[in-house]
């Protein structure tokens, strides 16, 4: 298998105005991520991974430094091309699912298909619901589902678009160790099946250690967790 | 189907679009009903009115009409009649009678009817035909004077005509208001025969016209060009009658209501517009990650908005519509003409509120929202702050362009947005202080108490502008409440039930003795006898009145027509000094004609009386109280210049239904006396002036439903807040007591401290309103102090409890979920 660069990310540089004055996050990051690869970004509490996870993605620009995803860059891009890019190639799971509250299981992972024109949105939904196990609750609301249940909604919307890439920000953050286990199981299963890019940020040690590689986010730096 | 169109079904289940088009609908339907009604309203004021005139529009001329002038009505598809009127003795046997006698066309009256009777003094019926040619109809009190009856001949000049019936009333008589002579209808065309109308006798010859009001402004356009010194044009409600400025105030009062509602309207659109937004911000940063472009989410609101404005809109005016014919068939028992259809093009108004209100209160938010960057998901602090202050702005300026619209003028709007404006800077302020207050006299939060009065100052923004939308309700309320009953009250007051309705004149000193015994013999109440005297000012300090107004446009009351004099040496009853001294050798001038002729104390004025000319100085200036059983007069001069004048005597009564016909044959033996009724003119007044209570009441009644429902949006905008806060007491064990306790501290304060302010915000706009508005007195309203808080505090902690009785009722469990 050649292993081409899925995200290729060279002096990261992310500072935010506050009303407390200027806050550096991210201090010259560099790093690479293959294609298939599963990573791990872990690290204390406002070190910056959420924030470094965000510019990957594309939902936000970073100050400097330059971030390449599949040899395009997201830096110096309107929203407008940026959104087209996520829509194509990135896939988001959340710690707290962030599920649109008025649409039904089936209609919240119909979304990414159905922004883009697809015809097939609700067979393809249905097929990803089954794969999630949740085919019996196909019409029901997030709020009648229960937390486990709507990571696995979530998940099921992450894979509709056949993205490239799955960023995961604590995706098992707010389930208990059962639940969580499952929807690990699930991602890594989609990993592996569909040969997707996995970058997750976990406060997780057992979840950490499955992926390929671990990161470690410090203070606005990352190191590469050997082994 | 479209992607909009699934994710707009899809959210109308969520209720958060269907609150913002149901605020749609109440603004449009709010805007469309009122606006109808008004129009319906102001339709059939005309159309009472012109019963008055016997048409729509009147050319009065001294000389005979021209046949252009009837051929153009006829090209204009105008109708049209024609009046002639004049004074001549009418002859019958031995009896002879000066009588004012009108000749009429067939068509005569364009509007209104005859009332006619068979039987001397009798009540009347309608009849829409005229007398035929040989026929006359002639009144009860000169068949008497005439000692005839129904079927007996009259002479008028040349020929003899048959009685046919008796007039009671005729419509167009009130316009000639000053013709008191015993009158008499005949068919024009024995006009010819009866030689009567010679060069150089007095002739009233009148065009009558009815039809489209466009093409009755075109015709006064085309025909005042060509008018000489003679001849006016007449509409029904003319300037300066009083049954004008008792429609002009109502029109006031409805437009001040209608444009209210559009401000309510668009608190509500407003309120609903942010909901939407605060419920959508998480949900666009999500589709957003998804991938949805700017681009496209543009498309998609910007779709939803016009499908929200073509469902909102067309159902808003559907029910706005409803609500008017409702109204409407409510009122109609009352009208005596019933309600003229309203204009279809009207509903435009409605149309434009909702365009307006999408625009103003819906695109800046929403263009807003499309703006959310994604990284909200991540980061929720990161989440754009709504630049409300640019939104405020916005919304202000829609609902003032509105307001615009909807008045068709800037000064109601401009006076009503300084004082919102003041308003809201002033419910900050004391709001502010109020909570600051409210929260250190509660330290530690143990009572229901405690935490309600917390809590109003824990979420301060939120509750200041509650606050302010509660004030701007409640006192837009005590407002129209305030002003309707000032208008009602101040007509009743203006027209008591036994206003004076007959008027003698031409009464002689040796005749007093004998008319006084007579009616204190029927017990009909009368007015002192004032002597009166004929005189027309000729100049104004020194510049005559012909050059002052050349075309006698814009000629005042006083210089346009020969006026009553009177003498007396103390001011009389129902006058009340205004400025100057009423006893110095100078005139007194009433204070509504000074005003329109621009006269103040010192001006001097040249009188022209029986050829004589008298110059005196203006030396005071009074008013006159309408209702009083007195004959007003413009002048009253000193009795040193009038005494040596021939005057005669004048005097009012009021009759009612059962002294009328004795009344009248009492006054047979004064054949010289005349007699003028115009009480058919006051009870049209009456009339109308209880419609008008009625339809302002019903206005109003909606008026304030579409604040109780804005109170409840507002209410429900804060909503899950408070949810999640009772729920969270709740699950940390406080009863469901406390947490109402609470939850009615919090409302009752707000409610209290809206009242407040809103009573004194009512009471200085009512000041502002009487005085530059309705050019009324202004009074002070204690109940407004009363009403304010006790609707305040009453409603809204209804309102409140009512809206989150689920904070109360559901497990805990459940609301934490729903969040
Ligand atoms: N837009 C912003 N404005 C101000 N501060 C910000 C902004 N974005 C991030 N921060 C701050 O930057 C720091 C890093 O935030 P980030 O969310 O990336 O941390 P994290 O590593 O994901 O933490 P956690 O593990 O708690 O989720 C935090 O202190 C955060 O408050
Ligand atoms: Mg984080």
């Amino acid at each position: 298998m050649t292993s081409n660069t899925a995200i290729k990310v060279t002096n990261l540089t992310h500072t935010v105005t506050s009303n407390t004055g200027n806050l550096t996050i991210l201090k010259g990051i560099n790093m690479e991520i293959k294609e298939s690869e599963s990573v791990a970004i872990v690290g204390s509490s406002g070190s910056g991974k959420s924030t470094l996870l965000g510019l990957l993605a594309g939902l936000d620009v970073n100050t400097s430094g330059d971030i390449l995803v599949y040899d395009q860059p997201f830096s110096g891009q309107s929203e407008e091309k940026r959104a087209l890019i996520r829509g194509e190639h990135v896939g988001f799971v959340f710690q707290s699912f962030h599920l649109l509250p008025s649409l039904q299981a089936i209609e919240n992972v119909m979304l990414p298909a159905e922004l883009k024109g697809d015809k097939d949105a609700r067979v393809k939904a249905e097929a990803l619901l089954e794969k999630v196990g949740l085919s019996h609750r196909l019409t029901h609301y997030p709020r009648q589902l229960s937390g486990g249940e709507q990571q696995r909604v979530a998940i099921a919307r992450a894979f509709a678009s056949n993205p490239k890439i799955l960023f995961a920000d604590e995706p098992t953050g707010n389930l208990d160790e059962e639940n969580g286990k499952l929807i690990i199981q699930l991602l890594f299963d989609l990993n592996r099946s569909q040969g997707t890019t996995l970058v997750m940020v976990t406060h997780d040690n057992e979840l950490a250690k499955m992926c390929d590689r671990q990161l470690v986010m410090s203070a606005g730096q990352l190191t590469e967790k050997s082994l | 189907m479209s992607f909009t169109f699934r994710l707009m079904l899809r959210d109308l289940r969520s209720g958060d679009l269907l609150t913002l088009l149901l605020a749609l609908i109440i603004s449009v339907s709010t805007v469309t009903s009122i606006g109808l009604f008004i129009d319906r309203l102001q339709l059939s004021f005309e159309k009472e009115s012109a019963t008055l005139l016997a048409a729509d529009r009147l050319v009065r001329s001294d000389d005979e009409i021209s046949k252009d002038w009837v051929t153009k009505a006829t090209d204009l598809n105008l109708q049209y009649a024609e009046r002639t009127s004049f004074t001549t003795m009418m002859f019958a046997n031995d009896a002879l009678q000066l009588s004012q006698l009108s000749a009429v066309t067939d068509a005569y009256p364009l509007r209104g009817r005859f009332l006619v009777d068979d039987s001397l003094f009798g009540t009347g019926y309608n009849t829409i035909d005229i007398p035929q040619p040989g026929e006359v109809w002639v009144s009860s009190r000169l068949a008497s004077l005439l000692n005839v009856d129904i079927g007996d001949q009259v002479e008028v000049g040349d020929t003899s005509l048959t009685i046919a019936k008796l007039l009671v009333r005729d419509p167009g008589s009130s316009t000639s208001a000053f013709a008191i002579s015993p009158r008499a209808v005949m068919n024009m065309a024995d006009v010819a025969a009866t030689n009567v109308i010679i060069p150089g006798s007095r002739v009233r010859y009148s065009l009558l016209l009815a039809g489209d009001k466009a093409a009755l402004d075109e015709y006064e356009n085309w025909v005042t060009p060509q008018f000489n010194d003679s001849q006016r044009w007449r509409t029904p409600v003319q300037r300066g009658e009083r049954i004008g400025d008792t429609i002009g105030r109502a029109e006031s009062f409805l437009l001040l209501a209608g444009t209210l509602a559009v401000v309510m309207a668009g608190v509500a659109m407003a309120l609903a517009s942010a909901r939407f937004v605060k419920r959508h911000l998480m949900q666009v940063a999500i589709l957003k990650t998804l991938g949805a472009t700017p681009k496209l989410l543009g498309k998609v609101f910007f779709q939803q908005l016009a499908v929200l404005f073509i469902v909102g809109s067309v159902l808003g005016l559907a029910i706005g519509w409803g609500i008017q014919e409702v109204i409407a068939s409510i009122l109609s028992g009352l009208m005596s003409t019933g309600l003229p259809e309203p204009s279809v093009i009207r509903l435009w108004l409605g149309a434009a509120t909702g365009l307006i209100s999408m625009l103003v209160f819906c695109l800046p938010l929403m263009s807003h929202l499309i703006k959310i960057s994604p990284l909200s998901v991540l980061q929720p602090n990161a989440r754009v702050e709504l630049n409300s202050a640019l939104i405020y702005v916005v919304g202000f300026m829609g609902i003032y362009g509105l307001m615009c619209i909807y008045t068709n003028g800037f000064l109601l709007p401009t006076i009503m947005t300084i004082a919102i404006a003041g308003i809201a800077l002033f419910v900050a302020g004391i709001g502010w202080l109020a909570f600051k207050l409210g929260r250190s006299l509660t330290s530690g939060a143990t009572s229901g108490w405690q935490i309600g009065l917390a809590s109003l100052y824990r979420r301060l923004v939120p509750n200041l502008f509650q606050l302010l939308v509660f004030t701007l309700i409640i006192m837009l309320t005590l407002i129209l409440i305030g002003i309707k009953s000032n208008l009602i009250a101040d007509w009743q007051q203006q027209l008591p039930e036994d206003a004076p309705n007959h008027y003698l004149f031409n009464v002689q000193a040796n005749q007093i003795e004998s008319i006084n015994s007579a009616t204190d013999a029927l017990n009909v109440p009368r007015s002192d006898w004032y002597p009166m005297v004929r005189g027309r000012v000729v100049s104004v300090n020194n510049e005559s009145v012909q050059d002052l107004y050349p075309d006698e446009r814009g000629e005042p009351e006083l210089y346009e027509r020969e006026l009553n004099l009177t003498w007396s040496d103390t001011i009389g009853q129902g006058n009340t000094l205004v400025s100057g001294n009423f006893s110095a050798e100078g005139l007194s001038v009433e204070q509504e004609a000074a005003k329109e002729a621009n006269l103040t104390l010192g001006d001097e004025l040249s009188i022209n009386i029986g050829g004589n000319l008298v110059t005196l100085p203006i030396t005071s200036i009074r008013t006159v109280d309408w209702g009083s059983m007195q004959p007003n007069f413009y002048l009253i001069l000193p009795r040193s210049v009038l005494q040596d004048y021939p005057a005669n005597f004048v005097s009012s009564l009021f009759i009612d239904e059962t002294s009328a016909q004795p009344f009248y044959k009492s006054m047979a033996q004064f054949p010289t006396v005349s007699i003028l009724n115009v009480g058919d003119v006051l009870r049209q007044i009456q009339t109308i002036i209880g419609q008008l209570s009625k339809a302002i009441q019903l206005v109003l009644f909606c008026i304030l439903s579409a604040g109780a429902l804005v109170l409840l949006a507002s209410v429900r905008s804060t909503l899950e807040e408070r949810l999640e806060e009772g729920a969270l007491l709740r699950v940390l064990g406080a009863k469901s007591a406390l947490v109402r306790q609470a939850l009615l501290v919090e409302f009752g304060a707000l409610g209290f401290f809206a009242g407040l302010i809103a009573a004194l915000g009512a009471e200085a706009c009512l000041l502002g309103l009487q005085v530059f508005v309705f050019n009324s007195a202004p009074s002070f309203h204690p109940s407004l102090w009363l009403f304010g808080p006790a609707i305040g505090i009453g409603v809204i902690t209804s309102i409140g409890l009512l809206a989150s009785r689920k904070v109360l009722n559901v497990p805990p469990m459940h609301l934490l979920r729903d969040l």
